[in-house]
């Protein structure tokens, strides 16, 4: 825990470096950012689309506490707050004074049913199971809110940092996919589908002095090239998303006059997901010889021009508990002799299938089976189409392998579900999550998610490739954008434009 | 005439009706439902089967088709799950994109074409043929996704002449949105008049070869007149038919170019429809591609018939 600290110290060291060579702040201007598809409407509690998040959390909404650029948990609408020492009662204190886009005030009120409303089941939220050990909320003296839990639960409040905790006007849920009304620094103006959406400077922003930009247009634009190009050309400003490894090295190298690129941490694991319920791969030797199969610094260097850190289990370095165990590391050879241990001396043959939407993820299965084939097993690769994906392989569970990036920030909670699409029923890791998620201590949480993780690689549950990292590309004279993405956002709030 | 005409009208309905029966089956016969789409990732059961719900996913199939059908005959297309608004309107302002991206570049495609392939139908004997030839086969070779790409390179981001994509809106500013069309017309028109220009000049040569054409060579008409009055007349029936396909190809082949071009028109609502599993948008949307192209096969028999006596009787 303490180098974690230490580590962060640093990174936030570098931040205040790099902001003390920026220019001061300065209040106007407008900034064009690309976002990559029209989400099933803005409402970030009635869909997991990242598009949503990316443009509307913190920009429009907020919760009561939210995520910094490091990945802390920091007050939002919640000034501060006190958890018991049982570990059952937490308490917030509201800010005074913010008031919604329609110009109704916040109160303590709105939070109760806000969370009231998340935590049932029928209520079309999509993720009430983050609000489940919450017994009882109620409006405390004095503008507070006090969360009652039925047991302690050390994830809760980073489940209130989540964009699915954000707090509308209840009484307006219905109309939020439409016209969404937030307490945040800019205030939704217009919404065009397939072109663009546009946010405006919210002049009552309890920050005085916030935001600084007085509009934010996101453009909707699919294709990465045609973004490129567009940057290029000058018709946009900053690309937050999806920005393709090979694009940001030619900023890196000057060869885009005018646009700078960064390069941060994000939480996102690519994911070679096996099927721990069908044969071979029920068998945990083929999966260890699929482990060391893969060259996984080799994909790294061939698929993303060597930018991304390679992982060997479900946690990437932007993420508190991170380890790196590496159980089975690259031995094509011992891999050869696990297969014929396991009974396949000739190897296999297997279906996998690709997901179409998701270029890097192609890409690199694409390399993987190009490497299995060296084994002697005969991965057959195909491309699916994103909701087929989503429909058979991911809710159905019916595939042999697939490939995908699990961007969700402190998402091992997964691997405890047998239900999930990767099989992987066992008690020892189910027992460990639920002890981590009751733990009072950060310490003892933090060792329970390690030995999560370091059990589920020694199983080879899956083969954790690498993490990528965040990439922006912006104009020389915007400053002020996160660097690194702890959460899926494209956080505007204190971004600015200086000549 | 009249009759032919109503004939013609009576198939092009049923023709519609068709297709939105096979259109809605063939949707219930994809995987994953507008729920899950909406949902996305580990959305709980729960969650799902109450938006199914709300969203009227589990009425029976067949009800869900008639009131749609309902709907239409009282001008109503639904909602869209979505988008959550009207699919009608969405439609519609889609359509302000794409009607004048597919007019404009089939006319493109039509004002290179038939003078090039008149042309080289002409100079057969000389170097002017295989030059047109050679070239228009590079142009239907060439794809037209990475035509864009290369015209977006060259003049947005080299020359800063046009901008490389995205449409203002014809009501916010119309020039811009004039500018924001040039190149895919321009990517889309190409394409289409090397095309265009093949079968211009097999028609043409066709025609060229007849025996009135040499006859009115024989009788000493001027080579402008054999050609323009007595060749190109004839020919006429096959270049409009030409024409009648181009603005369906120019229609379906829009698609790609408003992905490369991020032009907010008809072919990128389909994909977003396809996959959100946005059921009512994709059946407004297939609808009208339906009625646009057998309302354009019509057009063409009609003209046909205006052109050439002979067709209305066969």
């Amino acid at each position: 825990m303490k180098r974690v600290l230490l580590v962060l110290a640093a990174i936030s060291l570098v931040g205040t470096f790099a902001l003390a060579a920026d220019p001061p702040p300065r209040s106007g201007g407008t900034v064009t950012v690309a976002i990559t598809a029209d989400p099933p409407g803005w409402d970030p509690t009635a869909s997991t689309s990242q598009e949503i998040a990316r443009v509307m959390y913190h920009n429009v909404y907020e919760g009561l506490v939210r995520l910094d650029r490091q990945g802390k948990i920091v007050p939002a609408l919640a000034k501060s707050w006190t958890v018991s020492p049982d570990g059952k009662t937490l308490t917030f204190q509201l800010r005074d004074g913010v008031t919604f886009h329609d110009g109704t005030p916040f109160t303590a009120d709105d939070v109760v049913k806000t969370f009231q409303r998340a935590k049932d089941k029928n209520s079309g939220h999509t993720h009430p199971e983050y609000y489940a050990s919450i017994d009882t909320i109620e409006a405390g003296p004095g503008n507070t809110v006090v969360f009652h839990l039925s047991e302690p639960n050390s994830s809760l409040l980073f489940n209130l940092a989540r964009p699915d905790s954000i707090i509308y006007p209840p009484s307006e849920a219905a109309t939020q996919r439409s016209h969404p009304i937030g307490t945040g620094p800019f205030e939704f103006a217009s919404y065009v589908p397939g072109s663009e959406v546009v946010l405006v400077r919210n002049p009552q922003y309890y920050i005085p002095g916030e935001p600084y930009l007085d509009k934010v247009v996101f453009k909707i634009m699919p294709d990465p090239n045609t973004r490129f190009a567009a940057l290029q050309a000058g018709d946009l400003d900053m690309i937050a998303s999806s920005l393709p490894p090979e694009q940001y090295l030619q900023i890196e190298k000057g060869a885009v006059p005018g646009v700078k690129g960064t390069e941060g941490t994000a939480t996102t694991e690519i994911t070679l997901a096996l099927n721990n319920a069908r044969p071979p791969l029920n068998n945990k030797l083929v999966r260890e010889a699929i482990t060391m199969a893969i060259d996984k610094q080799a994909i790294v260097k061939g698929a993303m021009f060597g930018l991304g850190t390679v992982i060997s289990t479900h946690m990437t370095p932007a993420e508190p508990y991170y380890i790196n165990p590496d159980p089975y590391p690259y031995d094509p050879a011992k891999a050869k002799q696990l297969l014929a241990e396991a009974g396949y001396p000739n190897g296999f043959k297997i279906k996998f299938e690709l997901p179409q939407p998701y270029p890097i993820e192609r890409r690199t299965g694409e390399v993987i089976a190009q490497q299995l084939k060296q084994v002697g097993i005969d991965a057959q690769v195909s491309v699916v189409e994103w909701t087929t994906w989503l429909k058979r392989i991911f809710l159905g569970g019916d595939y042999d392998m697939t490939i995908i990036g699990h961007s969700e920030p402190r998402d091992i909670g997964i691997y405890g579900n047998p239900n999930y699409y990767f099989h992987y029923d066992n008690p020892v890791v189910q027992n460990l999550l639920r002890q981590a998620e009751a733990a009072t201590s950060p310490a003892v949480q933090t060792a329970d998610y390690q030995e999560v993780g370091r059990i589920i690689a020694e199983d080879a549950v899956n083969v954790w490739i690498f993490s990528p990292p965040y990439l922006v590309a912006a104009r020389n004279d915007i400053y002020g954008f996160w660097t690194n993405q702890p959460t899926p956002a494209i956080d505007m709030t204190r971004v600015y434009r200086a000549p | 005439m009249l009759g032919f005409i109503a004939r013609r009208f009576l198939t092009a309905v049923v023709s519609v009706l068709l297709a939105s029966v096979v259109v809605f089956s063939s949707l219930l016969a994809v995987p994953g439902d507008p729920a899950e789409a909406i949902l996305g990732l580990n959305a709980s059961p729960q969650a799902l089967t109450a938006l199914r719900h709300q969203l009227g996913l589990d009425r029976p199939a067949a009800a869900r088709y008639l009131s749609w059908l309902g709907g239409i005959a009282h001008g109503d297309f639904g909602e869209s799950l979505n988008y959550q608004r009207p699919v009608g309107r969405l439609i519609g302002g889609r359509l302000a994109v794409s009607i004048p991206l597919t007019l404009a570049s089939a006319l493109l495609a039509c004002l290179i074409a038939l003078p090039l392939g008149v042309l080289a139908a002409l100079r057969r004997e000389t170097l002017v043929d295989p030059l047109i030839t050679a070239a228009s086969q590079l142009g239907a070779a060439v794809p037209s996704f990475w035509l864009g790409l290369m015209l977006i390179l060259f003049f947005a981001v080299r020359l800063h002449w046009l901008p490389a994509g995205g449409f203002a809106g014809w009501s916010v500013d119309p020039v811009r949105s004039l500018e924001q069309l040039a190149l895919p017309v321009l990517a889309l028109g190409l394409g289409q008049a090397a095309i265009i220009t093949r079968m211009t000049r097999a028609a043409m040569i066709e025609v060229l070869d007849q025996d009135y054409v040499r006859t009115a060579r024989a009788k000493g008409l001027a080579p402008r007149r054999v050609v323009g009055v007595h060749a190109l007349r004839n020919a006429m029936v096959t270049i409009v038919t030409i024409f009648g396909l181009s603005l369906t190809n120019v229609f379906i082949g829009s698609i790609i170019i408003e992905q490369v071009f991020a032009l907010p028109g008809m072919g990128r609502l389909v994909l977003t429809a396809i996959g959100a599993r946005d059921f009512p948008l994709l059946q407004g949307e297939i609808l009208v591609y339906a009625t646009t192209i057998v309302g354009l096969s019509f057009l063409v028999d009609v003209a046909y018939g205006l052109l050439d006596p002979r067709i209305r009787y066969t």
